[in-house]
C-alpha cells in the first residue's frame, strides 16, 4: 500500500508543495526526493527572480544592451518564453516588465506601496532577446527588461518534479505545486491520475471543478488576486498591445498543457482576451484545454478538459 | 524429561517475545483515503450545462497565484 509524502514551504513569493507517492519502506527515499524538489525551486529562484538583486535575471535586465552570462535555467526559461511569444502572436510577451513597473508592480507583491500608475515611456512590445546557449549568455535589446514571474513558476514546478523523480527513480509518481502552477507525473497512491481542484474565484474556498491528470501541467491566471494601486483597481496582467493592465479578459482562466510552463504562458495569454478569442486559441491548439471563468455567467470548458469522472447529467428542465 | 520441557517452554517464550516485538515495531500504514470526487453536470431550463462538484478529495488546487504572507 502507498501513501503520499508531502513537504510544504514558502518560496518564489508563494506557498509551495511537493508530494511523492511512497511505498511503505520508501519514506527515507521520498524525503530525500522532496528535498531535491525544494533545492531545485531555490536554484530556479536564484536565477529567475526579478526581486533578488543577485539573480541572473536582475543582472540581465540591468545590463540590457550587452551580453550577460546567465545560468541554464534562465536560458531555458527565456527560450520557452520566446517560443510562447511566437506561438501566441505576441499576446504573451516576457518583455512587459517596464509596463508592469510603470503600472505600480515595482517590488515583491507583499512590499508594494500605493502610488499613481504611469504609462511606460516609449512602450514597445516584442523587444529582441538573443540567446547564446553555447556560451551560456543572453542579450536584451537596450531599454528592455524581462519579467518571468508566471512562466518561471511553471518552469520551476516542472524542474522540481524532474529533480524529485531523478533523485529517487523508484518512486511511482509525484506532484509539485508552486502557488497554483502544478506539474504532475506518474501514479498517485491510489494508482490513478492526479486530482487537481480548480478554485472558484467567485466563491473563495469553494471548488469549481476537479481535473484528472496522469501527466502534465496546470496553471491559472486571473485578476482575482495580486491586485494593487488605488483601492486595488489595478492588476498584474499587462496587455502587450497597450502596455497597460488589460481591460478585457475573464476573472480567471485555468489551462491544462503537457508542460506547466506552457500552461502558464497560455493562461496568461487567455487572461487578457475575450471568450471568443479563447475559444479560437484552444481550438487551434488541440494539446491544450482550458476552463474560462468570466466575471459573471457560467464557466466555459474549452477543448478536451480532463474533468474527473464519474459525471452525471441532471436535467432541471 | 523435566529438562526437555524447560527447554521447550523457553523456546516458546522466546518466540512469543520476538513476535510481540516484531508486531510493536511494524510500520504503520497511513494510506490516503480513497478519492471519490463526484461531479454533476446540471442542465438548466435554458439548455446550458453547469458543473457542480458535490464531493471532492484532491491532491492539489490551482488558483491565481496567491502571495505567501507571515
Amino acid at each position: 500500500m502507498s501513501t503520499l509524502s508531502r513537504i510544504k514551504w514558502r518560496a518564489v513569493g508563494t506557498t509551495c508543495t511537493a508530494a511523492a507517492t511512497t511505498g511503505i519502506h520508501d519514506e527515507l527515499r521520498a524525503r530525500v526526493a522532496l528535498e531535491a524538489a525544494q533545492e531545485e525551486v531555490a536554484a530556479c529562484e536564484r536565477e529567475l527572480s526579478r526581486f533578488d538583486s543577485d539573480s541572473d535575471l536582475t543582472r540581465l535586465n540591468a545590463g540590457a544592451g550587452s551580453w550577460q552570462p546567465v545560468g541554464r535555467r534562465l536560458l531555458e526559461t527565456l527560450r520557452l518564453a520566446l517560443r510562447a511569444r511566437e506561438d501566441t502572436g505576441g499576446r504573451f510577451d516576457p518583455t512587459v516588465l517596464p509596463a508592469l513597473v510603470a503600472a505600480g508592480y515595482d517590488k515583491s507583491f507583499e512590499l508594494l506601496e500605493e502610488r499613481p500608475a504611469e504609462h511606460a515611456d516609449g512602450w514597445c512590445a516584442g523587444a529582441t532577446i538573443e540567446l547564446d546557449h553555447r556560451r551560456g549568455r543572453a542579450r536584451l535589446e537596450p531599454g528592455t527588461a524581462v519579467d518571468l514571474g508566471g512562466i518561471g513558476k511553471g518552469y520551476a514546478a516542472r524542474c522540481a518534479l524532474d529533480a524529485m523523480l531523478a533523485r529517487a527513480p523508484s518512486l511511482p509518481g509525484g506532484l509539485v505545486d508552486l502557488g497554483g502552477d502544478i506539474a504532475v507525473r506518474g501514479e498517485t497512491p491510489e494508482g490513478g491520475p492526479w486530482h487537481v481542484a480548480v478554485s472558484d474565484p467567485r466563491r473563495p474556498g469553494e471548488t469549481l471543478a476537479v481535473l484528472a491528470l496522469a501527466e502534465g501541467g496546470v496553471a491559472t491566471s486571473g485578476r482575482d488576486a495580486r491586485r494593487f494601486g488605488p483601492a486595488g483597481s489595478l492588476h498584474h496582467l499587462i496587455d502587450p498591445e497597450t502596455g497597460e493592465p488589460a481591460l478585457a479578459g475573464p476573472l480567471t482562466v485555468t489551462v491544462v498543457a503537457p508542460d506547466a510552463a506552457e500552461a502558464e504562458a497560455h493562461a496568461t495569454t487567455l487572461a487578457i482576451g475575450s471568450l471568443a478569442e479563447a475559444e479560437a486559441h484552444i481550438a487551434a491548439r488541440p494539446h491544450l484545454a482550458a476552463l474560462y471563468v468570466p466575471h459573471a455567467g457560467p464557466p466555459t470548458p474549452l477543448g478536451a478538459l480532463p474533468l474527473e469522472t464519474p459525471r452525471l447529467v441532471v436535467s432541471l428542465a | 524429561m523435566q529438562r526437555i520441557w524447560i527447554v521447550v517452554m523457553s523456546v516458546w517464550a522466546m518466540l512469543a517475545i520476538v513476535a510481540v516485538l516484531a508486531w510493536a515495531s511494524h510500520p504503520v500504514s497511513t494510506a490516503s483515503p480513497q478519492l471519490a470526487p463526484q461531479q454533476v453536470v446540471v442542465k438548466g431550463a435554458n439548455g446550458k450545462q453547469h458543473l457542480v462538484v458535490l464531493k471532492s478529495s484532491t491532491h492539489a488546487t490551482t488558483a491565481t497565484s496567491a502571495v505567501a504572507r507571515g
